[in-house]
């Protein structure tokens, strides 16, 4: 593996997405307004009560965190992936001596770090104005940390994969906005996880999506007991093997298929 | 240094009538048809040598290129390019070659060329000394240091293809695969590259293939060609002999200090292919112009006559036409 090839590509792709820092703040200002809508409804709605075990206070903390966790995980990747499949963009890549995987990394890590300049001042500003009463504690921001990451991975790769069957089906990118459908409902962003109806929630804890968004913040928010912790990390765990294996599987023959039939 | 045996593409391609119906149809019912874009072509190419693939648009070029390249699988022959199999795509063999795509550009949109050109020689793993001298040296070469720190969005197609030319050669490959590299430049900028290819292929030993429709390019750096039409190999060899073989005519240029009633005499077998006022050009067979030009000259009042070889563009538009196989 090349990383140093790997580091450098990703500065000039850093370098050439910070041309456009305006419109890259400007969209990320919009991942950010949903959730807004979502935490100013629920404080609203907790008033003086709670709702299930989250209070004003929980809501706002819970809101605030899933900003920058979405933010943090979402794959912008997933949707030109097939761009570049279908417009035979993916053939310089492929003269490469270097796995093409390295190329939508770059472009992934350094549009975090693009974002993150935006995303990251506001959502303390927020936090300041809003002030809720908040104390994290320490194993549970240990915990959040490679929750995190993972939820990252999976969110990608199981996008990767999706977004890999533009080899053989031509607007696969449909399949991204079902998945999109499925994060906003199973993944703790319309409501948190645990004030879903019952058997919603049973299967929101056994599919994928909670691990790509919920569950590092419910993780940092403290409403999991350390069992549920320890639970959620293995089905967590499962379900990256999956998108792993599944994104490895289809990249392994589209590109068969591709070099088969052209790009 | 490059060896291609009978090799050969069919592509599988959905075909279906314009309309509702038809579009539904082909839905459930996808109509297949196999289309041979290359088939058995057969050549060898040696270190250093440059030749130029031609052919009309759709012949299979692009698609030869893209399996030596290593970007299609063939689905028959071979080919060993520098002692690889090209679509294993090893890394190894990924580095000894480069391939510059007319329509297809490997830099940056937004950033001076010159972080591009720092990405690829990390990714190519070119050490900083060699790459440093690499650099000098192309940009020298193609006169383009003011080029090269301004965004390549704001850089004309020229001065973009010449960038395209330095990120395909900075880490020195040992194969050079060139799409239509001059396709879309202006005259000049079109000369100046030509003449940066002929002194590069001198000074590097580079072996280059490229394909072109600007026959100028062609005359100019390739002494040998390879001439594909609807996928099959029908010349290999010196640019020169393709007129006498394929095309074996000559043209008479001849001047008359009046046309009145001549035009009738001239002996049969003979094409006129221009006439404007009193000048003829005339199409002859080669076997014949020696003794239709003495005719001529016995039974017409010629005041200027040439014999000459047909240009080579009309050569090739002849093959393209496919009267000449």
């Amino acid at each position: 593996m090349n990383h140093r090839g790997g580091i450098v590509l990703i500065q000039a792709t850093w370098a050439s997405w910070l041309q456009y820092r305006s419109f890259f703040f400007v969209l990320a200002f919009g991942w950010m307004i949903p959730p807004l809508i979502y935490l100013f409804v629920w404080s609203t709605a907790a008033g003086e009560q709670t709702i299930g075990a989250f209070s004003r206070d929980a809501f706002i903390v819970y809101y605030l965190a899933l900003i920058l966790v979405n933010q943090l995980t979402y794959s912008q990747t997933n949707w030109t992936v097939g761009d570049v499949i279908r417009s035979g963009g993916l053939n310089p890549i492929l003269l490469r001596p270097m796995p093409p995987l390295y190329n939508t990394l770059a472009t992934e890590i350094a549009g975090k770090i693009v974002y993150m300049l935006f995303v990251v001042p506001i959502t303390a500003v927020l936090a300041l104005i809003l002030r809720p009463e908040v104390d994290f504690e320490l194993q549970h921001i240990v915990a959040f940390l490679p929750a995190l990451s993972l939820a990252w991975m999976l969110r990608f790769f199981w996008g990767y994969g999706l977004a890999l069957l533009a080899f053989w089906a031509t607007r696969a990118d449909a399949l991204l906005a079902v998945q999109d459908s499925l994060l906003f409902l199973l993944a703790g962003q319309v409501a948190p996880i645990p004030l879903l109806p019952g058997v919603i929630r049973q299967a929101a804890v056994y599919l994928p999506f909670r691990y790509m968004i919920g569950f590092p913040i419910e993780i940092l928010t403290g409403q999991l007991s350390a069992a549920e912790i320890g639970e959620g990390f293995f089905i967590q765990g499962c379900w990256l093997a999956v998108a792993l294996g599944f994104s490895h599987l289809l990249w392994r023959y589209g590109i068969r298929h591709y070099t088969a039939v052209g790009g | 240094m490059i060896q291609v045996q009978n090799l050969s593409k069919t592509y599988r391609v959905s075909e279906r009538q314009a309309g509702l119906t038809a579009s539904i149809k082909s839905l459930f019912k996808p109509n297949y048809q196999e289309v041979e874009a290359v088939c058995d072509v057969s050549f060898t190419v040696d270190a250093g040598e440059m030749i130029a693939l031609l052919g009309p648009n759709g012949a299979g070029k692009t698609t030869t290129l893209k399996m030596l390249a290593g970007l299609l699988y063939p689905t028959r022959g071979t080919a060993r390019i520098a002692g690889y199999i090209p679509w294993e795509r090893k890394p190894d063999y990924l580095k000894s070659i480069s391939m510059v795509l007319g329509n297809k550009s490997q830099l940056l949109w937004d950033i001076p060329p010159l972080d591009s050109f720092r990405v690829i020689g990390e990714i190519y793993r070119v050490p900083a000394a060699e790459y440093r001298r690499n650099l000098d040296e192309l940009i020298d070469l193609l006169d383009m240091a003011a080029v090269v720190t301004k965004p390549v969005r704001n850089l004309s197609l020229g001065e973009r293809m010449k960038c395209e030319l330095v990120a395909a050669l900075l880490y020195r490959p040992k194969v050079l695969f060139l799409d239509e590299p001059t396709l879309g430049l202006d005259v000049s900028m079109q000369k100046r590259l030509r003449q940066f290819l002929a002194a590069y292929n001198r000074s590097s030993h580079v072996t280059i293939i490229l394909t072109s429709h600007y026959m100028a390019d062609v005359v100019e750096l390739c002494s040998r060609v390879v001439l594909i039409h609807h996928g099959k190999l029908i010349y290999d060899g010196d640019l020169q002999a393709l007129s006498r073989q394929l095309a074996p005519f000559k043209q008479i240029r001849l001047t008359l200090s009046s046309i009145n009633g001549h035009l009738d005499n001239l002996p049969a077998g003979i094409n006129v292919l221009e006439q404007e006022q009193n000048q003829l050009t005339l199409r002859v067979s080669q076997s014949e112009s020696a003794a239709v030009t003495a005719h001529l000259l016995k039974t017409l009042p010629v005041v200027d006559l040439a014999v000459e070889n047909p240009p080579i563009e009309a050569v090739i538009d002849q093959v393209y036409q496919g009267a000449l196989i």
